[in-house]
């Protein structure tokens, strides 16, 4: 019984954490200083170079191009021209606020439309503010999980491809004037 | 005996209250967890942009991640490329006529000159070393209420000075 006291004893000890809180404690300060709360993310948004535009449009006669105007007075205003034809489509203000539901539902019938089109042009007029902007941008860039299947075709394997953009790559067209 | 334990009792009462272990493993515990939250909001990011009621990025659903590029910035109380200010806005936050070019109201000469001197930096150093190139990228950090009219001139001008490749910085929606 002795024996087994002795033991019992032997085996219960305690475990030395004063370095571990040392290392701690020096690495705490160290992530505090870097800690952010806030995380940034960039929206990309080539500006279209002149000559580059004029090559893209020879090249591309036939091609359809989709131009998106924005304004606090008429809301959004459509452009798609295809094979020489133009179609206008427009989504009034809904009261003071821009509808970007109606915008990204009308985004979206276009894209079933011209399933293998990813560029827009935007032509914001000069007193939309930025966030309003990024916001039209959200609404055009990708689907949300309500939203039909999208599908492009691969040119390499022409095969339909399931995608989640809409229009993605998007460049303001009026920077350079117009 | 009685008085060999008589003694071990004196020196037990004695020593007794000088040796005491603080117990840890609570602190331990607690920093372990405040460890993890910290690591797990740990950033690498090369734009840091100090919280400021002059400048509030607009929200977006993006999740790309920013890169470590020359960086404009266009808040409420002018335009900055990287930190130096360059123009200044007027108490209605526009950009007084003096910085614009009398034949082209969408050119901002000083931001231009600026510009330029950061391109002809980067190409120099481009020539000397291989691994880096002049890419003509630009990080814009602007205000969430800044007009287009105000966006246009700076991406007008920064396009002219070989900066055709603009990026607009975000907040991302959590």
């Amino acid at each position: 019984m002795r024996k087994f006291r002795h033991r019992e004893v032997d085996a219960t000890f305690e475990l030395n954490l004063a370095p571990m809180l040392d290392i701690i404690v020096s690495i705490v300060p160290m992530l505090l200083l870097s800690v952010v709360f806030v995380r940034i993310a960039v929206v990309e948004t080539p500006v279209p170079q002149a000559v580059q535009k004029a090559i893209e449009q020879s090249e591309n006669k036939n091609d359809v191009q989709i131009q998106l105007s924005l304004s606090k007075t008429y809301g959004f205003k459509i452009q798609v021209m295809s094979k020489g034809k133009t179609q206008d489509i427009s989504i009034a203000m809904k009261g003071e606020e821009f509808d970007l539901q109606g915008l990204h539902e009308k985004m979206i019938s276009l894209k079933q439309q011209y399933p293998d089109v990813f560029k827009m042009e935007l032509h914001p007029s000069e007193e939309v503010p930025l966030d309003k902007i990024v916001a039209v941008m959200d609404k055009v860039r990708t689907r949300t999980k309500t939203d039909p299947v999208l599908y492009f075709t691969d040119t390499e394997s022409g095969k339909k491809v399931e995608t989640e953009l809409i229009f993605p790559d998007v460049v303001f067209g009026n920077v350079a004037g117009g | 005996m009685a008085k060999r334990r008589g003694g071990m009792r004196k020196f037990m009462d004695r020593r007794l209250p000088s040796t005491f272990k603080i117990q840890i493993t609570s602190m331990v515990d607690m920093f372990v967890i405040l460890l993890v939250f910290l690591l797990k909001s740990y950033s690498t990011s090369p734009v840091n942009i100090p919280p400021s009621d002059k400048l509030t990025l607009p929200v977006s659903t993006s999740m790309k991640d920013p890169v470590d590029v020359l960086k404009v910035v266009v808040s409420k109380e002018g335009i900055f490329v990287d930190e130096k200010e360059v123009a200044k806005f007027d108490s209605k936050g526009e950009i007084a006529v003096s910085d614009l070019d009398a034949n082209d109201t969408n050119f901002i000469r000083s931001l231009y000159t600026e510009l330029d001197h950061q391109a002809e930096k980067s190409k120099s150093i481009a020539k000397v070393n291989d691994t880096l190139e002049f890419d003509g990228k630009v990080l814009m950090q602007a205000d969430r209420n800044v007009p287009y009219a105000l966006l246009r001139k700076v991406m007008y001008t920064s396009m002219l000075a070989g900066y055709s490749d603009v990026k607009i910085a975000v907040m991302m929606q959590e």
